[in-house]
């Protein structure tokens, strides 16, 4: 189970955005499953 | 021929100069219930943005913004269509055994297999799974290791056979079992422990009164208990998971099941919404709207749950959803996306070797493809029976064809579709459901937040293809 310090604990509000936008990109030949995780990828 | 909308929209003497017109990109505005935000989405690249209220026309006009989207446009296209389209299985739903110690109220696979089914023997057991090693040496690229999960019914009651299948291809694939958790023992857990195979249980409420209402065995006694025990043996263990099934009987519950499944430090969940393929799930079915309050409510409980310890529980299938918006091509999970990852990304295989697109197949003879007895894994892959669910495309059911999202849903589920609701090309049980789980992840974007509901690290070996973050929207982009 993942436990760290809660990102964003004690700063500033930060200052609000026009545009949020954003994509991230990876080799797609992920787990592929249907109703069950296979931790290949392991909350920490 | 093209399969995408995007791909199909490219020959008119348009220059894409304008939004929503000729070649121009498609951005769809949609209300995300946010008091700042609005979200932007390419319906067919799954591009989205979150635009503020008051600079939506700045946003939609020939700008910046607009500029760098439509750069990206086609790579998107070509992104979607390779993870709509272009991969090749690389898991196997195993049922080793069709008998089940118990009842449950909704289960997918027909009440006399499960009372009185076939066993797989040892030795056909290890054949299948030295079939299915090669076919994955033929298709998968060098390294890959392709993903056994072992299901039911209940697999435990076919120990034996499955614990020597395990150690007779460990080095050949990863393991995983899915288990109702009655028989895992300390022997078991040992067992699977040391052989790094990944667990899943089923409990359904942190309560006795509400867990048994849907678990139970043939005598209709509840086994919550005994789940609990299960529970406690795999405490500290690094691959285990619970998947909690969302019905009418328990969804009230859903904010206590994360509290208790944070409690008992359970790494990951997954809380399911019921599938109504078969007609006694039906009965259990919760209404889209109060389903989604329930699960919107115990999402938030596991952020403050997050904010008040540092520890993270988990919920896998929304961690999902969240995924298929950041970054659609790292989703773990392939029912929200369509074609799903039925028949195409994971087969299953029952203990006489017919293999069927999913485990929701498993009962429906007109589904079985072919068997890995005697067939080709290649050619089931392209049978009719296959081809009827990996066919099933989003961009043809209506309204999933008119809809923004339909990219971060997918439509679940066509064996829903098709049993329930009577065609492939009808949606499934719920839709509503999904509108509000994606508009809750925009809302966790707009906010900064949604870093709390995916694991560690889950962006490691992604990398980012487009950003803009303006404080202004007439700020070039990054």
């Amino acid at each position: 189970m993942s436990k760290c310090k809660p990102k964003g604990a004690g700063k500033a509000k930060p200052v609000k955005k026009s545009v949020i936008a954003s994509r991230k990109s990876c080799s797609a030949t992920g787990t592929g499953l249907s109703h069950y995780i296979l931790t290949d990828r392991k909350a920490k | 021929m093209s399969r995408t909308g995007t791909e199909s929209r490219r020959s008119a003497p348009s220059r894409g100069r304008f939004i929503n017109s000729g070649e121009g990109p498609t951005l769809q505005p949609i209300d995300v219930g946010h008091a700042d935000y609005l979200a932007l989405v390419d319906p067919d690249t799954a591009f989205w943005s979150l635009v503020a209220r008051d600079r939506l026309s700045d946003a939609m006009s020939d700008g910046p913004f607009l500029q760098a989207y439509r750069k990206k446009a086609a790579a998107f296209a070509r992104e979607m269509n390779l993870l709509r389209f272009g991969l090749k299985p690389s898991a196997v739903y195993f049922n080793p055994t069709e008998r089940c110690n118990l009842n449950c109220s909704y289960c997918y696979i027909p009440e006399g297999m499960r009372s009185g089914g076939e066993h797989m023997s040892r030795e056909r057991l290890l054949e299948a799974l030295q079939r299915l090693k090669d076919y994955f040496q033929r298709t998968l690229p060098a390294g890959a290791v392709p993903q056994i999960i072992f299901h039911g019914a209940e697999p435990l009651l076919a120990r034996e056979v499955v614990f020597a299948g395990i150690d007779a291809f460990r080095r050949d694939f990863r393991f995983g079992i899915q288990t109702n958790a009655t028989l895992l023992d300390d022997a078991a857990v040992k067992f699977l422990g040391e052989r790094d195979v990944s667990i899943g249980i089923s409990l359904d409420a942190p309560r006795r009164e509400a867990a048994d209402r849907t678990r139970k065995d043939w005598s209709g006694q509840g086994v919550h208990g005994k789940v609990l025990e299960a529970m406690d043996r795999l405490r500290g263990y690094h691959a285990w998971s619970v998947i909690c099934t969302m019905t009418r009987e328990n969804a009230r519950q859903l904010t206590g099941m994360v509290e208790f499944l944070h409690q008992r430090e359970v790494p990951t969940c997954l809380m399911n919404i019921v599938r109504c393929t078969l007609p006694p799930s039906r009965e259990v079915k919760p209404d889209d709207r109060s389903a989604a309050r329930a699960f919107l409510a115990a999402l938030e409980r596991s952020y403050e749950l997050y904010r008040e310890t540092g520890r993270k529980l988990i919920v896998g299938n929304f961690a999902n959803v969240l995924l298929a918006i950041l970054a659609p091509t790292a989703r773990r999970l392939m029912c929200d996306i369509s074609p799903c990852g039925g028949g195409r990304c994971f087969f299953a295989v029952t203990p006489s070797g017919d293999m069927f697109p999913c485990s929701e197949f498993i009962g429906l003879e007109s589904f079985r493809g072919g068997n890995l007895f005697r067939d080709e894994v290649e050619q089931v892959l392209e049978s009719r029976p296959f081809q009827l669910v990996t066919g099933r495309n989003v961009d043809v059911i209506d309204p999933c064809r008119r809809c923004a999202i339909r990219h971060f849903c997918g439509s679940p589920c066509p064996a829903e579709a098709h049993e329930m609701n009577g065609a492939m090309d009808r949606t499934g049980a719920f839709c509503e459901f999904y509108e509000e789980q994606i508009r809750y992840a925009f809302r966790l974007i707009a906010d900064g937040r949604e870093g709390a509901f995916l694991w560690d690290g889950w962006d490691r070996g992604t990398k980012t293809t487009f950003e803009v973050t303006a404080t202004s929207a007439r700020r070039a982009p990054r």
